[in-house]
């Protein structure tokens, strides 16, 4: 049994996740976590994934504890428990 | 000291400024691109900091809910229709009449950009849509001028600092070995129209804005002395409502991306590649605008449709979203279809339609 990370939501995609800032969801890996994350919130993941679903949109950046996945394992970057993954969309406002 | 100098004297107190930090921002000049919420707060700071020299560009005009949060205006600019740039030259001169300004009332676009930024020490990004951005980074990256993002939306917002990569490496800050990614390391494609709230349809917190704006000074202060090793080399996210800061580690981006702009040195928004396009619609007081660099196949109608609500009418069927909106005393009619291209009713001034599309619906 994976151990549970929390998943930070950025307020732009909170209409998509339940109204929630967070959410703790089970994943030994980012794949494994969005993947629970996004069965329950199916809308939220054709929000942060591409049309083939596997990858993600390039204007979304997804952070474990600070660090950028891309830079890391991508999806397949392991998570330890207490593990915190911050979903960055760009801010374009100003 | 030097009568001139008098009124910088708390600021020359700190360490790493003194007489000389302050000479060189005198000398110094900005490049204060877009001149809204983000635009006036970095303007106002850096004119009373003492930078020489500020080019101020911005397309648009002042409006009675802009007061809220765009510090350098008032409630006369609004009823004497000043243009945004203008209004903030005019500010400046009262506060700090040692700086010089420059109004640039225009569309910034592929085809004028180079001309603005090149003798400019720094770019401070002040705008409100994406590609915009790119095309601040991929002149930054070009020219090899540091380039200071910022963005803010609702109640959060986002900074970094880009001091590129130079294909000599010899800049100052890659001799003092602190150069950190170009802005599409980071974010390789701009989010498709639609898809961000704009500070027009989920609103925007002044103090959020306030904060990205001074941020962004406080990095642009410490270039302009050459503070090199001071300058954060992470970016900042906050959420000042519900009480998040986070500084996220970025400086690999460089190292093992294979970035298009700063690495491959293909300048593709500069090149007008990516650029959108308008087109002033001939005898139907409308401007078409058509999205080229837009990544997504199908707007979300449903979506936009509850934000634009609350400025008016809004209708949708598969094919098409048409809105009413109510802009600064005008009426606008805006007609979007699926691949993101719109038609803009009410106007036949590309830039007033570009402005409402940044706006409304967001790029």
């Amino acid at each position: 049994m994976p151990g549970t990370v929390t998943v930070r939501i950025p307020t732009a995609l909170r209409p998509q996740a339940g109204d929630q800032g967070s959410v703790a969801v089970a994943g030994a890996s980012v794949k494994e976590a969005l993947g629970s994350l996004t069965s329950q919130y199916p809308e939220l993941g054709r929000r942060l994934f591409q049309s083939n679903g596997t990858d993600l949109n390039r204007f979304i950046n997804v952070y474990v504890n600070d660090e950028d996945i891309r830079f890391l394992n991508n999806l397949d970057t392991p998570l330890n428990p207490g593990d915190e993954l911050s979903i960055i969309p760009a801010i374009a406002g100003g | 000291m030097n009568h001139d100098l008098a009124r910088y004297h708390r600021q020359m107190l700190l360490p790493g400024f003194g007489e000389h930090g302050q000479r060189q921002l005198l000398q110094s000049k900005v490049f204060v691109l877009g001149c809204g919420a983000l635009g006036t707060v970095i303007a106002n700071m850096l004119a009373r900091a003492g930078v020489g020299h500020l080019v101020i560009a911005d397309r648009d005009f002042i409006e009675v809910t802009n007061l809220q949060r765009q510090v350098l205006f008032d409630e006369d600019d609004v009823r004497d229709a000043i243009p945004k740039a203008e209004a903030a030259r005019r500010k400046i001169a009262r506060i700090n009449s040692q700086v010089r300004v420059t109004a640039l009332v225009d569309d910034v676009n592929h085809t004028n950009i180079e001309k603005f930024a090149a003798d400019c020490n720094v770019i401070v990004d002040g705008v409100d849509n994406f590609e915009t951005r790119f095309l601040a980074n991929d002149v930054a990256v070009k020219l090899g001028i540091p380039y200071v993002y910022g963005g803010a939306v609702g109640t959060v917002g986002m900074t970094y600092a880009i001091l590129p990569h130079t294909p000599r490496g010899d800049s100052p800050w890659e001799r003092a070995g602190v150069a950190t990614p170009c802005l599409r390391c980071i974010f390789e494609q701009a989010p498709p129209p639609g898809m961000n709230p704009t500070c027009e349809t989920a609103g925007v917190l002044g103090p959020v804005v306030s904060i990205i704006a001074n941020y962004q000074v406080n990095e642009t202060l410490k270039i302009l002395t050459g503070n090199w090793q001071a300058v954060s080399p992470t970016m900042l996210s906050v959420d000042t409502w519900h009480n998040t800061v986070r500084q996220l580690k970025v400086l690999r981006a460089y190292d093992v991306g294979q970035c298009t702009c700063c690495k491959q040195r293909k300048f593709e928004y500069l090149a007008g590649l990516l650029a959108s396009a308008t087109a002033t619609l001939c005898g139907r007081n409308a401007v078409q605008l058509t999205q080229r660099a837009s990544t997504c196949t199908h707007l979300d109608f449903d979506r936009l449709a509850e934000r634009l609500r609350s400025h008016g009418k809004v209708t949708t069927n598969k094919f098409m979203l048409r809105a009413d909106i109510q802009d600064n005393g005008q009426a606008y009619e805006l007609t979007l279809f699926a691949d993101g291209r719109a038609i803009v009713k009410g106007t036949k001034e590309p830039n007033t339609a570009k402005s409402i599309y940044a706006k409304y619906v967001g790029a």
